[in-house]
């Protein structure tokens, strides 16, 4: 998978990993059982320090993203959380929230926003089939 | 070698002060690193950076104050600090009549440890010939050949001076990528760097931490994350020229008709509101670098506090 950072985002650069980590995982750009690149390399390539990416791959594993297999390396996960259902809607409404305000500043009212919502979930849904099929 | 619990900075500087006759090269600097991190150490030419560095390694005492390595004193402990660190100066020098070869031999006879592995993987990189006289070499390569007699030894602080300036780019690549890979790669979370450079932005990604130093004191020590989310660049637009706007709080880098940028330190968001309040055409935020946030620092004026 390809990663893109970004140091004017103002978002920290081990969280702009798991993101990115996180969205192909959900588009269908990683499958589960594919490896992502191992810390070292990763690093040497997009010229981050090393704890960078050890600290976003320990945030993905510890979030049920990826597993790591000693000697082996980080692994994509199928789409399984270690955590409780309400944990997991309390995560949601976070970045929810966030959208919500962005939609509020950007002037987009609540049906286009709900629209645009399930056009997101369609387009990802599309990707994932697209590349489950190969 | 005295053990070092975890809690024990691999740097500690404490209101260090050094003069050379009565100018002031540093004049009460204070900063620790802890293990693990790449600390970047930011100033302009003449700043006071390798003169801190000289205390640091015993090549210059201080006039005043204390410097700590490893949390001994490196003028009463010389051996025991000097044999944890390495260091990479901005101009390196070897004894012209010697070979790569003798270079790396003459080094690696005053180490306890030596990684010949490492040696092997690193002269193949940078494509060194071990049978070449170190007065032939390049800049570029007294650079690399300094660092793999710094790497192989495999300190726990790894000091750079300006290890990067006069450097060809793909030089300098190679240069960072061996410091992420070869160097941090040994014993991930103990490998400590410590790094003064005005050549920041290549240097971005490496740096958790940084200090900036103007005449020999302090003037900024930050996270790197924390520092690029403080310090934002705010761009408005509006329909027509707004007339007077309330930019209390911020430095005003452009205010021209209908558009307006502006520099903010930790209040993004209320600048934000106030001018969303507006009603702008176009309203957007981004991060300052690692080098705009130098630059906002020590430009006159500075950045609004």
């Amino acid at each position: 998978m390809r990663f893109q950072l970004n140091f004017k985002s103002g978002k920290p650069v081990y969280l702009q990993v798991v993101d990115q980590v996180k969205s192909a995982a959900a588009s269908g750009a990683v499958r589960a059982g594919e490896s992502l690149p191992s810390i070292r390399p990763l690093a040497e390539e997009l010229r981050v320090n090393r704890n960078t990416v050890a600290k976003a791959y320990a945030e993905l594993e510890s979030q049920g993203v990826i597993e790591t297999v000693a000697g082996k390396g980080c692994f994509v996960r199928a789409t399984s959380s270690p955590f409780k259902k309400t944990v997991r809607v309390e995560r949601l409404t976070q970045g929810i929230d966030d959208a919500v305000t962005q939609a509020h500043h950007l002037m987009v009212g609540k049906t286009d926003f709900l629209r645009l919502a399930e056009e997101r979930f369609d387009a990802f849904d599309h990707q994932r089939a697209r590349a489950e099929k190969g | 070698m005295t053990p070092m619990t975890p809690e024990t900075p691999v740097i500690e500087i404490d209101t260090l002060v050094r003069r050379f006759g009565r100018a002031d090269a540093v004049d009460g600097l204070t900063l620790r690193v802890e293990p693990g991190r790449c600390y970047g150490f930011f100033g302009r030419n003449g700043a006071g950076k390798t003169t801190t560095i000289k205390c640091l390694l015993n090549l210059l005492r201080p006039t005043s104050g204390t410097v700590k390595v490893f949390g001994l004193d490196p003028a009463r402990r010389e051996v025991a600090v000097k044999s944890r660190v390495a260091y990479v100066p901005d101009s390196v020098a070897f004894y012209p009549w010697m070979t790569v070869r003798d270079t790396l031999d003459y080094f690696a006879s005053f180490r306890q440890r030596w990684n010949q592995q490492t040696e092997r993987a690193l002269l193949d990189q940078f494509r060194l010939d071990v049978g070449q006289k170190t007065s032939h070499l390049s800049k570029g390569q007294r650079t690399q050949l300094a660092l793999v007699t710094a790497i192989c030894a495999e300190p726990e602080l790894l000091v750079l001076d300006e290890p990067t300036s006069g450097l060809d780019p793909i030089v300098r690549r190679e240069f960072i990528q061996t410091i992420i890979g070869a160097y941090q790669e040994g014993s991930p979370g103990q490998r400590t760097v410590f790094v003064s450079t005005h050549l920041i932005a290549e240097f971005e990604g490496l740096i958790d931490q940084f200090t900036i130093i103007e005449r020999g004191r302090g003037v900024l020590t930050l996270d790197a994350d924390a520092a690029r989310d403080r310090y934002q660049k705010i761009y408005a637009r509006f329909s027509e020229d707004p007339g007077a706007l309330d930019l209390t709080g911020t430095r005003v880098l452009r205010h021209q008709g209908r558009e307006i940028e502006v520099v903010v330190n930790g209040n993004a968001a209320d600048v934000m509101a106030r001018l969303q309040a507006r009603s702008p055409e176009t309203l957007t935020a981004e991060s300052l670098t690692l080098e705009e946030i130098f630059v906002a620092t020590l430009q006159p004026g500075g950045v609004a506090v």
